[in-house]
C-alpha cells in the first residue's frame, strides 16, 4: 500500500499544500539571499571606491621620501576611519610604498596583477596570510609625476556574519511558517471534510427500516452539498424500488393465497362427508387445475425476476423482429381461427431491422400482447399488426376491435396484478402486461396504448433498432 | 418386462417421496425411498437400483455432490434430477455433473413416468411407421391419418399432436409434455395452454365427433389420453 492510500484525505491535502508552500518559501528565501548578498557586496565596492578617492587626497611624501597618509585632516571625518582600513600603495614595479597598520604587515593581494587598477580587474577577493578574506579594489593614482596603485580592502568577515545571521533568520522564519501552515492547514482541511464525516454517520444509520431518512445538505451549491444531493436521490430511488418490492411481495402473497384458499376449501369440502367416487374425482381434478394456476403465477413471477435482470443476462443477441412476430402469430393463429379472427400483418419492413435483447423474453412479450388482442377481440374481428420505423426505433402496433380501454386505464393496465373492469371469464394472472412492460423497457424501449385508437385497444411497442454488426 | 426395475428416490420431502413411491409402484416398479444423502448412499450400494430420482436440495448435502461421488465411484445407474431450481443454468450444471435427465418441480406425474421409461429403455425404440388405435390408423411417412378407413383432413400441427398421442396410447399426456414435445416451447405461460386446449378441441372435432367411439379423452387436471374406451 502506498502512502497516498494510507493517509487520510485531510492529511494528504495538508501535506500537499505545506510542501508546495515550503518549496515556494525556499525559492523566495534563496532569491532574497542572493539579492541581499549582491546588494551588500556592491555597497562595499562603492564604499571602497569612495575611500580610494579620499585616500588619493591624503597621501603625501614625507621629508625622507616615505609615502605617508595624512592623519590630521580633520575637516574630513572619514579620514580617521581610513587609518583602520586595509590599504596598500604600490608603485608600478610592485614595491610596497605604504601599508596600513590594520594589515599587520601582511600583503594585501601580493604582487601587482597585470593591468591592475586600469579598469576591469580592480575588484577582487584576496586571502590574507591569516586566512581572512578581503574584498579589494585597486585604483591607479598619479602623484608628483609618479603613478601608484592604491589598494583598498574591506574584510568580508562582517558581511559573512551578517549573511549567516540572515540565513538563520530565514530558516527559523521558514520553519515557523511551515509549522503554522501545517496546523492551520489541518484545521481548515478537517473543517472542510467535516460534512463528509456527518454524511457517513448519517448514511451508516440508514437501513431498510428508515430508508426515508436523508443526508443533511449543508450548502446545496458546494461540492459536498452536491454529493449529498446525489446520495439523497439515490436513497429516494432505493426507497421507491424498495416500496415497490414490498407492495409486490404483498401482492404476490395475496395472489398465491387465493388459489391456496380454493385448494384448501375444495379438499376440505370433499372430505367433510362420504361422497360417491365421482365427486372425489371431481374435487381432485379441481385441485389439480388450481395447482396449475398457481404454477403459472409462480412461473410468471420468475419470468418477471428474469426480465428485471434484463439485458444483463447472457442470452442477448440481435433479433430480427419481423420473423419473430410471424412465429408468434403462427403459434397463436389457432386461437384466432377459433374465433374466426383475422390476423393481419401489415407494413412489414423491407429491410429487416433487428433489435437487441433476450430473444425468449421478447417472444414472451409479443405472445402476451398478441394473446391479449385475440382474447379481447370480438368474434370475426380483425387484429392488425403493423410495423413502423423512424428515429432509430421500430414500432409494432397491435390493434384489436375489442371493447378497448378507458383513458384512465392506459397506465394502470401495466401494473402488476391489475385485472381490469369486470371479471372476464378467461382472465389471466394479471401479470401479462407488466411482464411486457418490464421486458420492453429493459431492452431500452417503451410500451403504451394508443390514445388515438378509435375502436378497440391499440398497443404500441417501441424498440431501439440494433446497430448492425 | 421380465424383472421389475428398481428405483431409488432420494428426496427429503416425505410427502412427495411417499406419493412418488406409491405412484411408481402402481406403474410396476420396485421402489425404495431415502430421505438423506447417507441413507441414499447406503441404499445405492446395497440394492443397486437401476434409476435414482435425486432431489438437489437435501439436508446437509447437495444432491449434485452425491451425483458427483456416484459418478466418481463409477456406479452404473440412471439419474433423474428433481428440483425446484429450474433455470437453464441449473439444468446445464446438473447434466454436466452426470445426470441423465432433469425435471423441475412441480412436474406432472405422467411426464415423470414417461421420462423414467425412456431412461430405462437403454435402446431408443425406432419410430414406428404405422400406428393403430382401434379403428384409427396413422402413417408417419405419409403423414396421414384414417379413421374407419376414412382419411382425416388434419393440419400439420394436428397430425403431430395426434401422432404424439398415439405413440403414448393408453397413457395420459400432460400439457407440459405437449408444449415441450409437440410445440417445442421451452418456457411455459398461459397462452400456450390456451393454444393446446383449442388445438385439442379442433382435433377432437375431426377425430372423434363424426364417430360413435370416442378415442380422445380429457383427464381433468392432468391432461389428455388417446385410447380405446
Amino acid at each position: 500500500m502506498n502512502v497516498s492510500t494510507r493517509w487520510s484525505i485531510r492529511t494528504r491535502l495538508t501535506a500537499w499544500y505545506v510542501s508546495v508552500l515550503a518549496v515556494l518559501l525556499l525559492v523566495f528565501a534563496v532569491i532574497v539571499f542572493i539579492f541581499q548578498y549582491v546588494t551588500l557586496t556592491r555597497q562595499i565596492v562603492h564604499d571602497e571606491m569612495q575611500d580610494a578617492v579620499t585616500v588619493e587626497g591624503l597621501l603625501y611624501f614625507d621629508g625622507r621620501g616615505q609615502l605617508q597618509l595624512r592623519q590630521d585632516y580633520y575637516s574630513r571625518p572619514q579620514s580617521h576611519l581610513l587609518v583602520d582600513r586595509l590599504m596598500e600603495v604600490l608603485d608600478l614595479n610592485g614595491t610596497v610604498l605604504y601599508r596600513s597598520n590594520a594589515l599587520d604587515n601582511q600583503s594585501l593581494g601580493g604582487g601587482l596583477v597585470p593591468g591592475e587598477g586600469d579598469g576591469s580587474s580592480n575588484e577582487r577577493i584576496v586571502r590574507l596570510r591569516d586566512g581572512s578574506r578581503v574584498l579589494t579594489i585597486s585604483h591607479i593614482h598619479g602623484m608628483s609625476g609618479q603613478d601608484f596603485v592604491i589598494r583598498v580592502g574591506y574584510s568580508l568577515r562582517p558581511l559573512r556574519d551578517r549573511l549567516w545571521q540572515f540565513v538563520w533568520l530565514l530558516v527559523v522564519a521558514l520553519l515557523v511558517t511551515i509549522l503554522l501552515a501545517t496546523i492551520t492547514g489541518q484545521w481548515i482541511a478537517s473543517k472542510a471534510m467535516s460534512p463528509i464525516g456527518l454524511m457517513a454517520d448519517r448514511a451508516e444509520g440508514i437501513t431498510a427500516n428508515n430508508l426515508h431518512d436523508r443526508l443533511v445538505v449543508a450548502n446545496p451549491r458546494d461540492e459536498l452539498g452536491a454529493l449529498a444531493a446525489v446520495f439523497n436521490h439515490l436513497l429516494e430511488r432505493l426507497e421507491q424500488s424498495f416500496q415497490q418490492l414490498q407492495h409486490f411481495t404483498a401482492d404476490a402473497a395475496h395472489e398465491l393465497r387465493t388459489p391456496l384458499a380454493s385448494l384448501r376449501t375444495v379438499g376440505e369440502v370433499a372430505l367433510s362427508e362420504t361422497r360417491p367416487a365421482e365427486q372425489y374425482r371431481d374435487a381432485i381434478s379441481s385441485i389439480l387445475e388450481e395447482t396449475q394456476r398457481l404454477n403459472h403465477t409462480i412461473d410468471s413471477l420468475l419470468l418477471l425476476a428474469r426480465a428485471e435482470a434484463g439485458n444483463s443476462s447472457a442470452a442477448t443477441e440481435n433479433i430480427a423482429l419481423a420473423p419473430l412476430t410471424m412465429e408468434v402469430s403462427n403459434m397463436l393463429s389457432v386461437l384466432a381461427e377459433e374465433k374466426e379472427i383475422e390476423l393481419l400483418l401489415q407494413d412489414e419492413p423491407h429491410s429487416h431491422p433487428a433489435v437487441y435483447g433476450d430473444r425468449s423474453l421478447l417472444r414472451v412479450a409479443l405472445i402476451n400482447v398478441l394473446h391479449n388482442a385475440i382474447k379481447f377481440s370480438p368474434e370475426r374481428g380483425i387484429v392488425r399488426i403493423a410495423f413502423t420505423m423512424g428515429d432509430g426505433l421500430i414500432s409494432i402496433t397491435v390493434a384489436d376491435a375489442g371493447p378497448g380501454l378507458r383513458e384512465d386505464e392506459f397506465d394502470s393496465v401495466f401494473e402488476r396484478f391489475y385485472r381490469g373492469r369486470g371479471n372476464s371469464p378467461n382472465h389471466g394472472n394479471g401479470l401479462g402486461l407488466s411482464i411486457v412492460k418490464l421486458i420492453v423497457e429493459r431492452m431500452g424501449g417503451s410500451v403504451r396504448f394508443d390514445p388515438a385508437a378509435e375502436i378497440g385497444a391499440s398497443v404500441i411497442l417501441q424498440l431501439p433498432i440494433a446497430s448492425q454488426t | 418386462m421380465g424383472e421389475q426395475a428398481r428405483i431409488l428416490i432420494i428426496e427429503d420431502d416425505r410427502k412427495l417421496s411417499a406419493a412418488l413411491a406409491s405412484g411408481l409402484e402402481g406403474a410396476g416398479y420396485e421402489v425404495k425411498a431415502a430421505s438423506s444423502a447417507e441413507e441414499g448412499f447406503f441404499l445405492v450400494h446395497r440394492r443397486q437400483p437401476d434409476l435414482i430420482l435425486l432431489d438437489l436440495t437435501l439436508p446437509q448435502r447437495n444432491g449434485l455432490d452425491i451425483l458427483q461421488q456416484l459418478r466418481e465411484e463409477g456406479v452404473d445407474v440412471r439419474v433423474l434430477i428433481l428440483t425446484s431450481h429450474n433455470t437453464i443454468e441449473d439444468r446445464v450444471a446438473g447434466l454436466k455433473t452426470g445426470a441423465d435427465d432433469y425435471m423441475g418441480k412441480p412436474f406432472s406425474f405422467p411426464e415423470l413416468v414417461a421420462r423414467i421409461e425412456a431412461l430405462l429403455r437403454r435402446v431408443l425404440p425406432s419410430t414406428p411407421r404405422r400406428l393403430t388405435i382401434g379403428d384409427l390408423e396413422l402413417d408417419s411417412a405419409a403423414r396421414g391419418a384414417w379413421r374407419s378407413g376414412q382419411k382425416l383432413d388434419l393440419t400439420a400441427r394436428e397430425f403431430d399432436l395426434l401422432f404424439y398421442l398415439s405413440r403414448n396410447k393408453g397413457r395420459t399426456v400432460s400439457r407440459e409434455m405437449l408444449a415441450k414435445d409437440v410445440w417445442q416451447e421451452t418456457s411455459r405461460y398461459t397462452p400456450i395452454d390456451n393454444v393446446i386446449d383449442v388445438q385439442m378441441a379442433r382435433l377432437r372435432k375431426k377425430v372423434d365427433d363424426p364417430f360413435q367411439v370416442k378415442l380422445l379423452q380429457t383427464i381433468r387436471g392432468i391432461g389428455f389420453c388417446l385410447q380405446e374406451p
